[in-house]
């Protein structure tokens, strides 16, 4: 079966300790929720996990959501953000990972990317140089995730359009995201639902 | 009067007066400002470097946070936040003030023996209380209830968001009016921040979560204790929609832990013990009818009102806060699961036939012979259910949502209930509220009229017929209703319950 790859972006740099990575938990486990309740999402949703502060790693290589076990998150006390580096590797898991269409073989769907972060990378010169190289590949969609109450913005506009606050994010904002990626795929497969009794399952008209 | 003048941290001048104290709580003397539209309220203990902090990043970035993003102003009044810290030498020493608006005066009883008082939770949660003391004018109906709880989820829903915990939940720091279905939390100067604020207290009693009782006689620093942090917050809140919805407390029956120290028992019985009183396999907890109180009932009695009643959706919840989730955190259900099976559970109701019935609403539990389960009365006419489903793909069948509405006489539509992508929540626009079409029974048939769907089209048989504004269309079984909004599609196919015919 195709699979949507979903690679999340975790700051747990010193600045995320308190508030911001206590707002990122909840909204992971939201999203998750989210995911699992979504028979058709859960069918083929992956996911990723990279966390970034002064090193980066994948600290969830990229399971069926089905499996996904989200890892416990403790930011240290202090130690600056590779946000630049963390985009390397997501490019580097991309490029490895990701199915690719050919004549054959349909590939994954291009995959959808959180980042949540307080925004303040400390890699800047790779950052810049990966926002460029991120430009040329194809993602359903990239959202960057401004956490705590001293995030900012501004440089996460220089990945992309859609930056949101995590302090607004709920199971709604999850299921309009999956809604709006998943319409776009225009392929037509078997899935399963939970009908309600005397119910069909789906329908077509 | 005694009008103090004081600038506070942040420079605005405050006024209090100090001979009309507005109340005393655990922590804090208060009293009103000489207009009343504020009160200030006194530690009387010093507060260390970290609570002077704490209150600080209350009245400023925290109050950004909630309030300054999408949605917050919807959701200022379901906090009563404060806003100001002040300092003030009163002679003796320094002693540290927050500011707060006075609470709306919805929240206070207008009349009865408690006129004037605080409208706390309390009152309506316990069955002795609402038995015993309340006058029904002021009860308010079940679907109120649920309001109330849609008011708590969200405001839990959005602190936890922000990455902020409550620390102390309970009935005694909400107000609520039933009547209008409003609830306001207060008492905000205790945020938790695992690692940054830590809690000041355990809770109160009934809201404590059980892992926090089990571990309170730890040392502060051994780390299998456990605090009060998001996850007790659930249990809390669980335990609050649970005590609004059945009047009752989900840990207390029959079960007696230690009979010879009642202090332990408490603490066995919410804490390492702690067993649901409507466990399906594990009765020891099951309330002994025989030892409540005439006030205690009938909202005592499990057999007669099992917690089921409350419909599929928050049944589900339930499970998973006292079942599987009581004693492992991580199961307890969010604020934000919360809030989304309370909305879902509102489309479920039916007015009671009954017009004596306390109750007014119940939640159709789809089976044969349905009745309400507070006053017993039969439903007798047929019910028009929606069954919405929707296309997830552009190519492809629609598929079942498992979403339904339940229709009644008059009762609106809405565009969330015809288009997946609007959600009435607090991020919901004012133009998304208004109703797009109505439901009516007229000489035996239920009909639905299109007020303001943009289309509406019936497509159960070919050719399919578009219904235009102000025209109308029956409900009938299987009839299959194609509306769209703003180019999102819903289908809602129509099951007739509860139709003698049939049977």
């Amino acid at each position: 079966m195709r699979r949507l790859p979903i690679y999340l972006l975790i700051d747990t740099s010193g600045s995320m300790k308190g508030e911001p990575i206590e707002s990122v938990k909840i909204g992971l486990d939201t999203m998750l929720r989210t995911l699992l309740n979504d028979s058709l999402m859960a069918d083929f949703s992956y996911i990723s996990i990279i966390t970034f502060d002064k090193k980066v790693s994948n600290i969830l290589p990229l399971t069926w959501v089905k499996h996904a076990v989200i890892p416990n998150l403790v930011p240290p006390n202090s130690g600056p953000t590779f946000l630049g580096a963390a985009l390397e590797l997501l490019i580097d898991k991309v490029d490895t990972e990701v199915v690719k269409r050919t004549n054959s073989c349909d590939g994954d769907y291009p995959p959808i990317v959180l980042i949540m972060t307080d925004g303040k990378p400390s890699d800047l010169s790779v950052f810049e140089k990966m926002c460029e190289r991120i430009k040329k590949r194809k993602f359903s969609k990239i959202i960057a995730c401004a956490a705590g109450p001293l995030s900012s913005e501004e440089q996460l506009r220089s990945i992309t359009d859609n930056v949101v606050n995590m302090c607004t994010l709920d199971s709604f904002s999850f299921v309009k995201l999956f809604d709006m990626v998943c319409s776009k795929f225009d392929t037509n497969c078997e899935y399963e639902s939970e009908a309600m009794e005397n119910l069909p399952k789906e329908i077509s008209i | 009067m005694n009008i103090i003048k004081l600038n506070a941290l942040d420079g605005t001048q405050i006024e209090f007066d100090k001979d009309s104290q507005a109340g005393c709580g655990a922590m804090k003397d208060v009293y009103f400002s000489p207009d009343k539209s504020y009160v200030v309220g006194f530690f009387r203990k010093p507060q260390d470097n970290n609570s002077r902090e704490r209150l600080q990043t209350i009245v400023t970035n925290y109050k950004k946070m909630l309030f300054e993003n999408e949605g917050g102003k919807n959701i200022e009044s379901l906090f009563c936040w404060p806003t100001h810290i002040v300092e003030y030498n009163d002679g003796n020493k320094v002693k540290i003030g927050v500011v707060c608006p006075t609470y709306d005066k919805k929240f206070f009883f207008a009349s009865g023996k408690f006129k004037g008082k605080e409208q706390e939770g309390k009152w309506f949660a316990s069955a002795k209380l609402r038995n015993k003391f309340l006058e029904s004018d002021v009860k308010g109906n079940w679907l109120n209830y649920l309001q109330v709880c849609i008011k708590i989820a969200r405001a839990v829903k959005r602190l936890h968001a922000a990455g902020l915990a409550h620390s102390d939940l309970s009935y005694k720091n909400i107000l609520i009016n039933p009547l209008s279905g409003d609830a306001c939390i207060i008492d905000i100067d205790g945020l938790v921040v695992p690692g940054k604020f830590p809690p000041d207290v355990v809770g109160t009693p009934d809201f404590i979560a059980p892992e926090v009782l089990e571990t309170m006689e730890l040392e502060k620093n051994d780390k299998n204790k456990k605090l009060p942090q998001r996850s007790t917050d659930q249990h809390a809140l669980a335990v609050l929609i649970y005590m609004y919805l059945l009047y009752r407390h989900p840990l207390r029956g029959g079960m007696v832990c230690d009979p010879s120290d009642s202090d332990n028992d408490e603490k066995l019985l919410m804490g390492k013990e702690a067993l649901f009183i409507e466990h399906p396999t594990n009765n020891k907890n099951r309330p002994l009818l025989s030892s409540l109180s005439k006030d205690e009932l009938p909202q005592g009695n499990i057999d007669l009102l099992p917690y089921t009643l409350v419909g599929p959706y928050l049944k589900e919840l339930f499970d998973r806060a006292f079942i599987k989730g009581l004693h492992n955190p991580r199961e307890r259900p969010t604020a934000d699961e919360w809030e989304r099976a309370l909305i879902k559970t509102v489309d479920l109701i039916q007015p009671c036939p009954n017009p004596k019935c306390e109750a007014k609403f119940f939640v159709f539990d789809n089976t044969k012979y349905p009745k309400c389960p507070f006053c017993g009365t039969s439903y007798e006419k047929t019910l028009p259910v929606l069954n919405f489903y929707y296309k997830p793909r552009s190519k492809g069948n629609f598929m079942n949502e498992n979403i339904r509405l339940m229709v009644f006489e008059q009762q609106s539509l809405y565009k969330w209930h015809i288009d997946r992508n609007i959600f009435p929540n607090e991020k919901i626009k004012d133009c998304d509220r208004k109703p797009v079409g109505d439901f009516h029974f007229i000489k035996g048939k239920w009909w639905l009229v299109n007020r303001n769907i943009e289309k509406l089209v019936d497509v159960t048989t070919e050719p399919h017929v578009e219904i235009l504004k102000k025209q109308k269309v029956e409900l009938t079984e299987g009839r299959k209703l194609l509306f769209s909004n703003n180019g999102n599609l819903r289908l809602a196919i129509v099951q007739m319950a509860n139709d003698k015919k049939r049977k």
